[in-house]
């Protein structure tokens, strides 16, 4: 006879897997229905319809498969998604540097912190035609468009996350003799890390958001142009597939940077 | 204070809401105030129709008009019964959306001008293979550009998009684009603060509606009598600005219209009129059946409209009963 049947402790330790394999398929399922509901009812409000504008779910996948067979789709996320990263790298490179030197220098703090706390408090759709008459209409007007949305919140997001280290593991690194900059890599940067994701994350949603504002309030180019254009020529079903496309890849590229912290950088908070 | 539903009233409560919100739209469109929907903020471009509207309140005709951000959110409030009247070429909407809306006045023709900066180019031959600026994709410039390049055998390298007349202007001006196409306005803007460096290349055989009136099919039966007014206030009025383009400042005066306008533009409402009305700009009859037609090509061209012109029927975008009623009161020119 198998011994872990014996011994009540071993069952349990086999049968938990199983459990979290039957929660984990649970909840895909829920997940399905979910947005199996949600397409379920655009589809009817798409056929009552709610507004002669608004096109159905089935109509949007189809000028949706349309526009990535004619390679607009494509075209237009290529277009997009320049000043994005671009904007993003930036936004994440200086954002947790300078977030990182406020939260370890009160001098840093004092004079960033305004500026940075002013910034996200602002309606930026107001600021983004200021940008305009400084950085004309290219490229860089829309880098930065996505920075001012970006930065500020990942700048915060760092600053506060290395601020509320735990003291009693900075204490203990003093305790140990360690150096300055062996509290800071093995101490304050790994305590801080989830705060700091976290803003990133925020951050990359708010680049989305800087990204698509800017191609709508400077000069319509990818997504924004396929959006501005559809709806001048009141193919309102290749603007909704337009608008659809941006939010799944904003989604999608969110749950990857999760997938990616919890796989590579932070294996303990999956675990945990 | 705060208000909670709650005990057996509850779903009552909860149910009157709900009906109340649903009649909401129905007493409104009810009422006898006829509700204009203005794709754009009031500017000195817009002072003509302003007029009128003020004339048609003086013969007791409720209107209100609410300046919208673009013609496309002026002409949703159209499709859904928040506004009466749009102003703009729905012919998108009517075409693919299938909306109950018909044009029935013919307030402009598109008047726009290709410019050229004379140190690159100097005809339209000189444009083959060169870039070009336009307000937008699917958009009248764009179609112009398209038209006059079809015209005259050339194409272009690239067409960029770069919305706002004045922001294309001072583009030019700045020489980060070369060639582009503007209204009257920044034309004049462009020619006086650069003399001779720039040039407008000639335009002929373009005919396109720029801004015309619509309506729910509904709405034009059930107010026939106010849309009639309306209409006959409309021709008087351009018909008024056509013979003597200065009108426009005096009765600007006379409405109070644009109260807050900023001196120097001030300056420019009679040359902006005379402009206009020098290209022939405000019809005198408020439309055609040509005038119709010619948009379909022209609108065709800028991807408005989809499938061969010559079939399009005008019926099922324009009706001219209202414009014909009040032509008969006061004649044609």
């Amino acid at each position: 006879m198998d011994a872990r049947l014996e011994d009540p402790a071993a069952v349990q330790i086999v049968a938990e897997p199983r459990e979290a394999a039957r929660g984990r398929r649970h909840l895909l399922w829920w997940r399905l229905a979910s947005i199996a509901l949600f397409c379920g009812a655009w589809e009817i409000a798409g056929r009552v319809p709610i507004n002669l504008a608004f096109p159905t779910f089935s109509a949007t996948v189809a000028a949706f498969a349309e526009m990535v067979r004619d390679g607009s789709m494509l075209k237009a996320y290529l277009l997009t998604l320049q000043p994005l990263i671009i904007g993003l790298v930036v936004s994440a490179v200086v954002g947790i540097s300078v977030g990182v030197a406020m939260g370890l220098r009160k001098s840093v703090e004092w004079m960033a912190a305004p500026v940075f706390i002013v910034l996200q408090a602002a309606p930026v759709a107001a600021v983004i035609p200021m940008v305009t008459f400084v950085y004309g209409i290219g490229l860089t007007a829309k880098v930065i468009s996505v920075c001012l949305l970006a930065l500020p919140v990942i700048v915060l997001n760092s600053y506060k996350a290395v601020a509320n280290v735990n003291p009693s593991l900075i204490n203990m690194c003093r305790s140990f003799l360690g150096s300055r900059w062996q509290q800071i890599l093995k101490i304050i940067l790994p305590d801080a890390s989830p705060v700091i994701f976290a803003g990133l994350r925020l951050g990359i949603s708010a680049g989305f958001i800087g990204i698509i504002l800017a191609e709508l309030l400077i000069t319509p180019t990818g997504i924004g142009d396929l959006i501005t254009y559809h709806r001048a020529v009141a193919n309102y079903a290749h603007m909704y597939a337009a608008i659809a496309s941006i939010i799944v890849f904003s989604a999608a590229t969110l749950s990857l940077l999760q997938w990616v912290e919890e796989r590579w950088i932070r294996p303990e908070k999956k675990r945990s | 204070m705060n208000m909670r539903i709650t005990g057996p009233r509850g779903p009552l409560m909860a149910g009157l809401i709900i009906l109340a919100s649903l009649g909401w739209s129905g007493v409104a469109s009810a009422a006898s105030q006829v509700r204009v929907a203005f794709g754009d903020i009031a500017t000195v471009e817009s002072l003509n129709f302003l007029i009128a509207l003020e004339r048609a309140k003086e013969r007791g005709v409720d209107v209100e008009v609410t300046f919208f951000k673009s013609e496309d959110i002026a002409a949703q409030a159209v499709v859904s019964g928040d506004a009466d009247i749009g102003v703009g070429t729905p012919y998108a909407l009517v075409q693919k959306v299938k909306a109950p809306i018909r044009m029935f006045y013919q307030m402009s023709a598109l008047r726009f001008f290709p410019i050229v900066n004379t140190e690159y180019y100097k005809t339209w031959k000189d444009l083959d293979g060169q870039e070009i600026a336009v307000h937008s994709r699917g958009s009248g410039t764009e179609a112009i550009m398209k038209l006059m390049a079809q015209k005259n055998g050339i194409t272009y390298s690239n067409i960029s998009y770069v919305p706002g007349s004045e922001v294309r202007a001072g583009a030019l001006l700045q020489g980060n684009i070369k060639a582009s196409i503007v209204d009257s306005t920044n034309k004049k803007l462009i020619m006086e603060k650069a003399p001779g460096k720039f040039a407008v290349l000639p335009m002929e055989g373009v005919n396109a509606t720029d801004e015309a009136l619509y309506a729910n099919t509904d709405f034009l039966k059930e107010q026939s009598e106010a849309v009639e007014v309306l209409v006959e206030e409309l021709l008087k009025t351009w018909r008024e600005i056509n013979a003597n383009p200065k009108v426009v400042a005096d009765l600007r005066k006379k409405y109070n219209l644009l109260a807050d306008l900023p001196a120097d533009l001030e300056g420019e409402v009679v040359p902006y009129y005379e402009e206009s009305v020098a290209t022939g700009a405000f019809p005198s009859n408020g439309g055609d059946e040509a005038a119709a037609k010619d948009d379909f090509a022209f609108y065709a061209l800028a991807g408005q409209i989809e499938g061969d012109p010559a079939s399009l029927k005008v019926a099922d975008f324009w009706t001219f009963e209202p414009l014909k009623n009040a032509q008969a009161k006061v004649g044609t020119q």
